[in-house]
């Protein structure tokens, strides 16, 4: 038989790494965001804030993934909550939502050590200066801290990206399940799970090239 | 979720069998049914494959073990059982004879839906029957028997539902299926616009018809009465609209090693039909999960 890279309905590799590109995006967007802010709860002097960044962090960085995932596609529904009238979008939405929670947990613990990791002279010469709290941490500690987590924060990017093929499991016609389907039509698993991690490869190999030169150019000490 | 679902599988296997004992012990007080007919061995001509077989003394039969209500293994007597059993401990009588003990003439051989053909090319049994739809790819490389089980695809939804009556209202709505499954190529080709959602397996697709995420489920029948016996809130609508027709699949008569062979096997599904020995074990095995009775596979 050999192995052979042809099938009869190549497009759904394309279509699958097409949505596998716009779930990669916006759950990464989404957890930046999320994870920023969750890192500035947990670093805040007002208490609350703190217990609310803490719980945030320890239910969506101990419970597995999929588990998230069927909580938001199967779960909210039962519970009233419906994230789009049109089931197939929705189960998208929660693939979104889910990764962006997961993820920030971890970019909420990344920031918030980069924000630790700023020197104490720093914060106190901005207090001095009369920078307000919220002026030291947009002007001062925020940006100190971001050219400290790139290395990090790429990790989380890559790994987002790999867990993306989790969506099928929710019925999102990713890259994943278009190899499936592609492996149940020809019986040719090896190839077609092949070109899938090919696939895969075509993202993530980029992006770690990206994390790199973001590295490089936001190296301070040159 | 994967190990509820084990969960579920493994009380549907113990309810099937406390289903099946409890038919053993109604059935057996009754003399044994003393057909017209009976001869105590037959004979056949010496050239034939029957004849092959029974100067042997074994007959070699594939067929599945874990596919309630068709072949499964009990595991409290590690004896198979099931429908497809029932129609090969028939078969083997019509070679051997008519008599209680007929396991001790059979050889069964475990298989999964993709070692049937292989099996049979590879003369590890001499017939193989389980769940084997009959089509054109598969009938160029075996032979099959006629149909001894006619099934179909079908659609499940919740009891209330009122707008999908039949296969072509599946247009436009979301439809639960497996990733990969024929029954997705079936849904598409009777309703291009319907909206596929693909699980991994179908209990998932239950929960997503549940909690409404999907309008309906659709599959092979016999898959769905195992979902709709699960969940009482849901029925099974409209007439089949793909043909599921399963025969008994034997090695392709190439060199004359399987001479008379399908026309000894359709013989005798035919007499099992006249008889009422088919009727007996779909009452025994499908009635349960169908709540229906028939007397050959084309119904009543």
């Amino acid at each position: 038989m050999g192995i052979v890279f042809e099938f009869p309905d190549y497009y759904l590799f394309p279509n699958g790494l097409w949505v596998t590109f716009q779930l990669s995006v916006l759950a990464l967007a989404g957890s930046l965001v999320v994870g920023t802010v969750v890192a500035l709860f947990r670093v805040s002097p007002v208490t609350p804030l703190r217990w609310v960044g803490g719980g945030f962090v320890e239910a969506f960085r101990n419970t597995p993934l999929l588990v998230q995932l069927f909580f938001f596609f199967f779960g909210l529904p039962l519970l009233g909550i419906r994230l789009s009238a049109e089931p197939l979008e929705s189960n998208f939405r929660a693939a979104v939502i889910g990764l962006a929670l997961y993820h920030a947990a971890y970019v909420a613990e990344i920031v918030r050590g980069g924000l630790l990791a700023v020197d104490k002279g720093q914060i106190e010469a901005a207090r001095s200066l009369g920078l307000s709290y919220v002026g030291m941490i947009r002007y001062i500690q925020l940006p100190q801290a971001f050219r400290a987590v790139v290395p990090p924060l790429g990790n989380i990017a890559i790994a987002l990206v790999k867990n993306t093929s989790l969506a099928a499991t929710i019925g999102v016609s990713e890259l994943l399940q278009g190899g499936e389907l592609i492996e149940s039509r020809t019986f040719r698993s090896v190839e077609a799970f092949g070109a899938v991690a090919i696939l895969y490869l075509f993202l993530t190999i980029p992006m770690g090239l990206g994390v790199n030169w973001l590295e490089r150019r936001m190296l301070v000490v040159r | 979720m994967r190990s509820i679902h084990r969960v579920i599988a493994i009380g549907l296997a113990a309810a099937f069998v406390a289903a099946a004992c409890g038919g053993a012990s109604t059935a057996s007080p009754s003399p044994a049914p003393a057909t017209a007919t009976a001869k105590p061995a037959p004979s056949f001509e010496a050239t034939s494959f029957m004849a092959t077989i029974k100067s042997k003394g074994k007959i070699r039969v594939g067929t599945r073990e874990d596919n309630v209500p068709f072949g499964l293994k009990n595991p409290s007597t590690g004896k198979l059982e099931g429908f497809d059993i029932d129609i090969a401990r028939e078969l083997a009588k019509g070679i051997f004879g008519d008599k209680a003990n007929i396991d001790e003439n059979i050889e069964f051989i475990p298989v999964v839906s993709a070692t049937r053909i292989p099996t049979l090319q590879d003369n590890k049994a001499d017939f193989v029957i389980a769940t084997f739809t009959i089509n054109d790819d598969r009938k160029k490389q075996i032979d099959f028997s006629d149909v001894y089980f006619r099934t179909g695809q079908r659609i499940l939804v919740k009891k209330d539902n009122t707008t999908i009556t039949k296969a072509e209202d599946m247009a436009g709505k979301t439809i639960c299926a497996a990733t990969g499954s024929t029954s997705v190529d079936n849904i598409k080709k009777i309703a291009p616009t319907a909206k596929i959602l693909a699980l991994d397996s179908y209990p998932p697709c239950l929960l997503a018809l549940q909690q409404g995420s999907a309008d309906a489920v659709s599959t092979d029948e016999t898959i769905l009465f195992g979902l709709a016996k699960q969940d009482p809130n849901t029925k099974l609508v409209g007439p089949y609209f793909s043909t599921e027709p399963y025969g008994i699949g034997i090695k392709q008569n190439a060199n004359n090693d399987r001479a008379g062979f399908v026309t000894f096997m359709n013989a005798q599904l035919a007499a099992m039909i006249a008889d009422g020995r088919w009727a007996k074990s779909y009452k025994q095995w499908i009635s349960p999960v169908s709540f229906d009775e028939k007397k050959n596979p084309d119904g009543k």
